[in-house]
């Protein structure tokens, strides 16, 4: 008897884990397929504390994994394309084009299969149902489990699954950031329409350059990875026009962290260590080996704070 | 909030008017954030001055008191304020800075993330060096080149590949947004 009560205790907590409603789980592969699948353009509103910025973006999806198009229509005039294979930034003030190259092993989407790693990070549950952009959504929240993440709230379009706003909140239920669409239209896109307005032809040119990389080789160890989160990729590669830098990137399934080492040597700039905020982004900088570290994450200090301080260098042997 | 424990800091200080020292008494007595305060700045003083008659559990009360507390910002400000002050008034200028720079602190992280937690500092009163410890909670600017972290990292969020290209408006091109 007191056997058969410890599997019924067993199997209940089992179930208890597994608790997330299906229909959320779908929802979020819902709006995984559609941002695979769908073409539209549409203008959108990026809100982060009292700044906002408004851009349109247009999508023609393809054979080859769709393109992409964002033009920022206030500020500084910026241009931003993305096909599969890379992600290209615009920046006529400059005269400048920074070319980064998709690393197709590590590539991030948010995989169906993915969604049970999330389960142990985050609550996912369905929420209200609300209109945007003339649009009837329904809605998923993933609050998070502990302090270490942030959490998101997804509203996408009830027929299409497509994505219309996107939040991220803190522990406290404060807004980070929010993306909204403010009018959208679903349906096929000319090819011409995600092409460069720019004429690029003279400008600078900062490719990333990315290669696999095995940064424990080089005597660099980033041990302490955070309760959740696993490494995705590890990489040399260039920043800004010329500075070589190692990257390891964590990943929690939704968030992401990402580590770089470059040397102190021949840096005209300025280092300031500490940390610092960029929008919704924490920035922790400290100096190891005569190397400068800086970890990168869309998550709360502590999170950026742990993994930069877990960064050790080791001579090889 | 930091107007009731600046007024008691500068109660025990003998630093108030004499009205100012009555509204501060009558808030004592009817107990709340203003006794509690009180309590807790004669802790802090007992503590600097490495009195020896503490209760049990002292430790316990003042590090979960300081847990409760947003997190010290301005060790170099509050530690000016320390040298700059004589003898006995020391621990509750340290006290009432310590508020201020706190609260000067959590402004200057709206409105993004609550400061990272200092429990794990924050259990080692009277060391001085705990506060120091917290420097590092202190923001800086951001470093010159951040749209280059931001545009090498974008990539490999799965969150943002929900949103596309989307999020790629958040690396700035603007020259003037560096450093800032």
């Amino acid at each position: 008897m007191r056997r058969a009560l410890g599997l019924l205790a067993l199997a209940w907590a089992g179930f208890a884990q597994a608790q997330t409603p299906p229909d959320a789980t779908t929802l979020l592969r819902k709006i995984y397929q559609a941002t695979e699948k769908l073409s539209y353009t549409g203008i959108f509103v990026y809100t982060q504390g009292e700044r906002s910025e408004t851009s349109r973006i247009t999508r023609a999806a393809g054979e080859g994994g769709g393109i992409e198009r964002v033009e920022v229509l206030d500020g500084p005039r910026r241009e931003i394309v993305r096909t599969r294979d890379s992600v290209r930034c615009y920046l006529p003030e400059s005269h400048t084009v920074k070319v980064e190259r998709n690393d197709q092993r590590a590539f991030p989407a948010l995989l169906p299969e993915r969604v049970a790693e999330l389960e142990r990070n985050y609550t996912i549950a369905r929420g209200p149902h609300k209109r945007i952009a003339g649009f009837d959504c329904e809605s998923v929240t993933l609050t998070p489990k502990d302090d270490l993440r942030y959490g998101y709230r997804l509203w996408a379009d009830v027929a299409s699954g497509m994505l219309l706003k996107a939040e991220t909140f803190n522990r406290k239920g404060g807004t980070i950031d929010q993306f909204t669409f403010t009018q959208l239209n679903i349906g096929s896109v000319p090819r011409d329409r995600v092409r460069t307005r720019e004429d690029a032809r003279n400008w600078k040119i900062e490719d990333a350059a990315v290669t696999p990389a095995n940064l424990a080789q080089a005597g660099w160890i980033v041990s302490g990875e955070l309760p959740g989160f696993r490494k995705v990729t590890e990489v040399r590669r260039k920043l800004g026009e010329s500075r070589p830098a190692g990257q390891v990137v964590y990943s929690d399934g939704l968030a992401a962290l990402s580590v770089f080492i470059e040397p102190k040597a021949g840096r005209a700039e300025a280092v300031r260590p500490g940390l610092s905020t960029r929008g919704a982004f924490h920035i922790y900088t400290r100096e190891v080996a005569n190397h400068i570290v800086t970890v990168v994450g869309e998550a709360p200090a502590v999170s950026v704070q742990r993994v930069a301080n877990t960064v050790v260098f080791r001579p090889p042997q | 909030m930091v107007g009731v424990k600046e007024k008691i800091s500068g109660l025990m200080d003998g630093e108030l008017e004499r009205f100012e020292s009555a509204a501060a008494l009558k808030a004592l007595e009817s107990g709340g954030e203003a006794r509690e305060t009180w309590r807790v700045y004669h802790l802090i003083g007992d503590s600097m001055r490495d009195t020896r008659m503490l209760t049990p559990g002292f430790a316990d009360r003042v590090s979960a008191k300081l847990r409760d507390e947003p997190t010290v910002l301005a060790p170099a400000f509050a530690a000016s304020r320390m040298l700059a002050t004589p003898g006995a008034r020391r621990w509750s200028a340290l006290a009432a800075s310590v508020a201020a720079a706190a609260f000067v602190g959590w402004v200057a992280f709206l409105p993004g993330d609550e400061p990272a937690p200092a429990p794990e500092v924050a259990t080692v009163l009277p060391a001085p060096a705990a506060h120091v410890q917290q420097a590092a909670d202190t923001l800086v600017a951001p470093p010159d080149t951040a749209d280059d972290y931001l545009l090498a990292h974008q990539g490999y969020s799965p969150r943002n590949s929900l949103l596309g290209v989307a999020p790629y408006v958040r690396v700035s091109g603007d020259v003037e947004a560096r450093g800032r």
